[in-house]
């Protein structure tokens, strides 16, 4: 299968290759928001995984040459190798619950044969407003606008 | 891997835009503090599949981060 947008060849086995083997994870924060219509811009794609110490997760890395690297100094939590680079790790999520319920707010988007989860708008923006960072700040009013669009068009699909 | 542009006569493009309005009209109707330009463009990006819309924001997340070194 040619790579669809946005991925390379290595990055989207990479992502295939996890969820063939099961490993749970989701796409969260500003790259989860824009699968989902919200109008904001992003450098990397940051995946939560419920358990990073999961064998299942070092042999998919090794699979596809890739391997995890732990936070140190200036570095967070990392994946070198190829085709990984462009995937941040997230291992916590401010404001949000367990990533076992978490994963309940997921949406899924297809990706070739297999669906990745996304965790939901609503979700995202409440973990922007807990972290509240300068960088969050600039997105709230965007992500907030982009969800009440999303529910008003919900509303009216549901009235038809 | 050049993209074929389809093609897109005025009038298309201006019915195109008249329906966006209304959406835009009908969304800020149910949420007055919301910013007209967020809403368009969500109702914009919503048209494209979700792979692209996530490479739309990549190409501009990393240009922008290239422009500020």
């Amino acid at each position: 299968m040619a790579a669809p947008l946005p991925f390379s060849e290595s990055e989207l086995r990479l992502l295939q290759v996890l969820l063939k083997r099961k490993v749970r994870f989701m796409v969260v924060g500003l790259s989860a928001a824009t699968l989902q219509g919200a109008p904001v811009v992003t450098q990397d794609v940051d995946l939560w995984f419920e358990n990073l110490g999961e064998l299942k997760i070092s042999r998919a890395l090794q699979e596809v040459g890739a391997a995890y690297v732990p936070p140190s100094n200036f570095n967070p939590p990392m994946l070198a190798g190829a085709g990984a680079e462009l995937f941040d790790i997230v291992l916590r999520m401010d404001g949000l619950k367990s990533f076992a319920e978490e994963i309940k707010n997921c949406v899924d988007v297809p990706l070739g044969r297999q669906k990745l989860k996304v965790l939901s708008l609503e979700r995202i923006l409440a973990s922007k407003i807990a972290a509240n960072r300068a960088k969050d700040k600039l997105t709230i009013p965007v992500l907030r606008d982009a969800l009440a669009a999303m529910q008003t068009l919900k509303r009216r699909a549901k009235k038809k | 891997m050049k993209r074929r542009v389809q093609p897109i006569d005025a009038a298309k493009a201006s019915r195109w835009a008249q329906r966006l309005s209304t959406r835009v009209g009908k969304i800020l109707a149910a949420h007055p503090d919301a910013d007209p330009d967020n809403v368009r463009h969500t109702l914009i990006l919503l048209e494209q599949p979700p792979l692209e819309r996530l490479q739309r924001s990549l190409i501009r997340g990393r240009a922008t981060a290239i422009f500020r070194k």
